[in-house]
């Protein structure tokens, strides 16, 4: 500890704090194989603060990512570490993480009181510390109201934030979703994704997969693209939009009248063609989705069009996949 | 952000009381479990519906020396002509041709009257013992050397000698002289043997082997592979609380429900065998003693299996699987010790301590349990009956099979402390091979 110069009176008793400078989470050339499948291959990776989230398709790795992060996995290569300490050897590092499963099953027999409580007192808290913090974080996510109802009673988004709650119940400074969105209905998403924001705020580290972009992109902008196993891409969502909207697009647009929206459309200088796939929709091709949205809703207003979607079927993470796999990256 | 400790190793007390409780409560939601217990209570009920009905039975009296005949059909049984110096087998010689006649005697004066007097105890050496209470024995028509047929120079007695052969166990035999306590009473010597024998019996099959087994089997073996199938494993170990921490409070969890359990049915049992056991108390408070050390027994059992067959279900999805040879070793192991209670493989199993344990108690509360057995065996001799007449009485077999002496040549009190320090390192053992298999385990 530096020693303060310009004390005056008593000196102040401070607590040692173990490990400061070590980063919440660092992977060092990470793999993890079964036999000659990489689960996981090459892996670095430094985290400290904010919100990430992990981006990859089914089987891209996340659950390997995590469940290597809380110890459940041993790495075939490479070294963990959390908070600076190995957790597959040791969990005490877990003191300052909570962690969301991605598994659906929870203990349905038990109150979401119960169920927070109890978890609680793993962490060393008296019966009545935990009472008090499982109080204090079920009505952060919400669940006062139903924190004595079983759990089986609850709806899928009651069930996330429940493990939600039970996950930041000891004050956590790392904070780990897997598939935290996955089977809830919109309302409970953006229950949850208001959550997470609201943990980034407060300074925690905070680490949340999904395989939709779009959920992602409403949370945060620092993403961690997982292909295959492999470490695609990191930074920032934006640069990676950019890019991406120099490619070409499209944009399924279902309206009452298509052929009069064409005509109008067609004036915008960035869209380079107009499709009618059927009946009922068109398709625009573009280089420059950022220009077509920008414009698109006042061609629509002035003109008094009526139109029920608008889609892009390319604004997904498969496309930004193919984009940065097909040699455009970063 | 408050500083959180770098160590697991803390606030133990509160992470086991959790875990445990989580444990109890799990259990409770389980239709399993109650079937288990059910099924526990339902077998040992039984067993215990056959003792009382067994108990409430009498036993057949029989004349072991044959005087209560009356071979010459003179309407004397032999016992009272032989007293009064008639001839038993002439029917023109019988008291009724007496100058005052004396009238028969009832057949039942000469039937269990001359029961067991033996006061000594069971120790290494030879002691004489009995009192003829008939005076078949001591009648003056009989010669110096017809009084002494053991040849000890005591006339009408009984030589009972302990003998240790070169290889360790102990032999009894018995020379009686003909006539001394030769017909003992089956009644109550069979009520009492039977009585000690069930308690024996189901002490050590019912509740040391199939609870002590059963339960566990039931039990433990999915205290840690449950929740890793299920996937509701990540949410302990998401917390800073060490693998074989876990292992250890599920495993105490579990007890938490079994030992309760074990307890209330030794009790339960205790008291019917108290209350309808053989003897004139009310009450047979001597039992409690054995009764005890079965519940023990029972406990130690259920942490030993739980240890290990949690220890099975963290090494294999399908643990039970490899639970079912284990419980197949210790039923062997459980019917050999009641055998070779010495024989050097019980020391590798579990039952054959806890057995021990059983078997130390008995010793401690009913001192002369071999004599007892002995006693029952030898009978009265047969006396009246052919030479390979089995003369032993009934409930002294299964005593005999169900009462072992607790091996290793140790003292009651020292076999007991011995078999606890045992399995307590086994359990201590199982408990740090099931912790290390968790460690390594990989969880998806």
């Amino acid at each position: 500890m530096i020693p303060d110069f310009d004390q005056q009176g008593a000196a102040e008793t401070k607590q040692w704090v173990p490990e400061v400078s070590a980063p919440a989470i660092l992977l060092e050339n990470v793999s993890k194989s079964y036999g000659r499948i990489f689960a996981l291959s090459n892996i670095t990776l430094a985290l400290n603060g904010g919100v990430t989230g992990v981006l990859g398709m089914n089987g891209a790795g996340k659950s390997t990512l995590f469940n290597l992060l809380m110890g459940k996995l041993k790495p075939s290569q490479g070294s963990i570490k959390l908070f600076g300490t190995d957790p597959w050897k040791n969990p005490a590092p877990y003191a300052r993480v909570g962690f969301v499963p991605e598994h659906e099953k929870m203990y349905d027999w038990m109150t979401g009181y119960g169920f927070v409580s109890t978890f609680a007192r793993l962490n060393g808290l008296t019966r009545d510390e935990a009472s008090v913090e499982a109080n204090r974080v079920l009505e952060f996510v919400g669940l006062t109201d139903v924190a004595y109802k079983k759990i089986g009673q609850y709806s899928k988004g009651m069930r996330q934030r429940a493990k939600i709650a039970h996950a930041l119940v000891n004050d956590p400074e790392l904070i780990i979703l897997d598939e935290p969105l996955q089977g809830c209905d919109p309302l409970a998403r953006t229950t949850i994704m208001n959550l997470i924001r609201e943990l980034g705020r407060m300074g925690r580290t905070v680490l949340v997969s999904s395989h939709i972009l779009q959920e992602i992109e409403r949370i945060t902008e620092q993403i961690v693209i997982l292909h295959q196993g492999r470490l695609l891409a990191l930074g920032n969502l934006h640069s990676i939009r950019e890019r991406l909207d120099k490619i070409p697009h499209r944009i399924s647009i279902q309206a009452e009248n298509p052929k009069e929206l064409a005509k109008d459309v067609i004036d915008i200088d960035e869209v380079y063609g107009v499709s009618f796939p059927d009946g009922k929709n068109i398709s625009i091709q573009t280089h420059n989705l950022g220009a077509i949205h920008s414009q698109l809703p006042r061609i629509i207003v002035d003109n008094n069009h009526k139109v029920s979607t608008i889609d892009n079927p390319d604004d997904d993470l498969a496309s930004i996949l193919g984009y940065l796999t097909s040699g455009g990256g970063m | 952000m408050a500083t959180k400790p770098d160590t697991i190793y803390r606030a133990f007390d509160r992470k086991a009381s959790a875990i445990v409780e989580f444990t109890l409560r799990q259990y409770r939601t389980k239709t399993s479990t109650w079937v288990v217990l059910g099924v526990g209570f339902t077998a040992l009920a039984l067993i215990f519906l056959i003792y009382i009905d067994v108990m409430g039975s009498e036993f057949e009296s029989v004349d072991n020396d044959g005087d209560s005949t009356d071979y010459d059909n003179d309407g004397y049984p032999k016992g009272q002509e032989l007293r009064l110096g008639t001839d038993p087998w002439d029917s023109e010689s019988h008291p009724g041709l007496f100058d005052t006649p004396i009238e028969p005697d009832p057949i039942s004066m000469y039937i269990n009257e001359d029961g067991f007097d033996w006061d000594i105890n069971s120790k290494i050496g030879s002691q004489t013992t009995g009192i003829d209470d008939d005076g078949d024995c001591l009648n003056s028509n009989k010669t110096d050397s017809q009084k002494d047929t053991n040849d000890n120079g005591v006339p009408c007695d009984i030589i009972v000698e302990y003998f240790r052969s070169s290889d360790g166990n102990i032999y009894t035999y018995v020379y009686a002289d003909s006539g001394v306590d030769e017909d003992p009473d089956e009644d109550a010597y069979s009520r009492e043997a039977i009585h000690m024998a069930f308690v024996l019996s189901i002490g050590k099959l019912g509740f040391v082997l199939l609870l002590g087994i059963f339960l566990p089997l039931f039990m433990a073996t999915g205290l840690i592979r449950d929740e890793m199938s299920s996937g509701t494993m990540h949410f302990m170990l998401a917390k800073p609380i060490a693998r074989s921490e876990v292992f250890l409070y599920r495993t105490l969890g579990y007890l938490g429900i079994v030992w309760p359990y074990v307890i209330v049915l030794g009790i339960l049992g205790a008291l019917v065998s108290g209350f309808a056991g053989s003897g004139d108390a009310f009450f047979r408070f001597a039992d409690l003693g054995v009764w005890l050390a079965i519940i023990f027994a029972t406990m130690m059992a259920t942490l030993v299996y739980g240890m290990l067959f949690n220890a099975l279900g963290v090494f294999w999805k399908y643990g039970i699987i490899l639970a079912i040879p284990f419980a197949a070793w210790e039923l062997g192991m459980a019917l050999l010790s009641m055998g070779a209670p010495d024989a050097m493989l019980l020391r590798f199993s579990v039952i054959g301590w806890a057995l021990m344990i059983v078997d130390a108690a008995a010793m401690l509360v009913w001192p002369n349990l071999d004599l007892f057995i002995v006693m029952g065996q030898w009978g009265g001799g047969g006396q009246g009956s052919g030479w390979d007449f089995d003369s032993s009485l009934e409930g002294s077999g299964p005593l005999d099979f169900f009462s072992s002496k607790p091996g290793l040549g140790l003292s009651a009190f020292t076999a007991m402390i011995v078999a606890t320090l045992v399995m307590l390192f086994q359990a201590a053992i199982l408990w740090f091979i099931g912790g290390a298999i968790f460690k390594g385990k990989e969880i998806q």
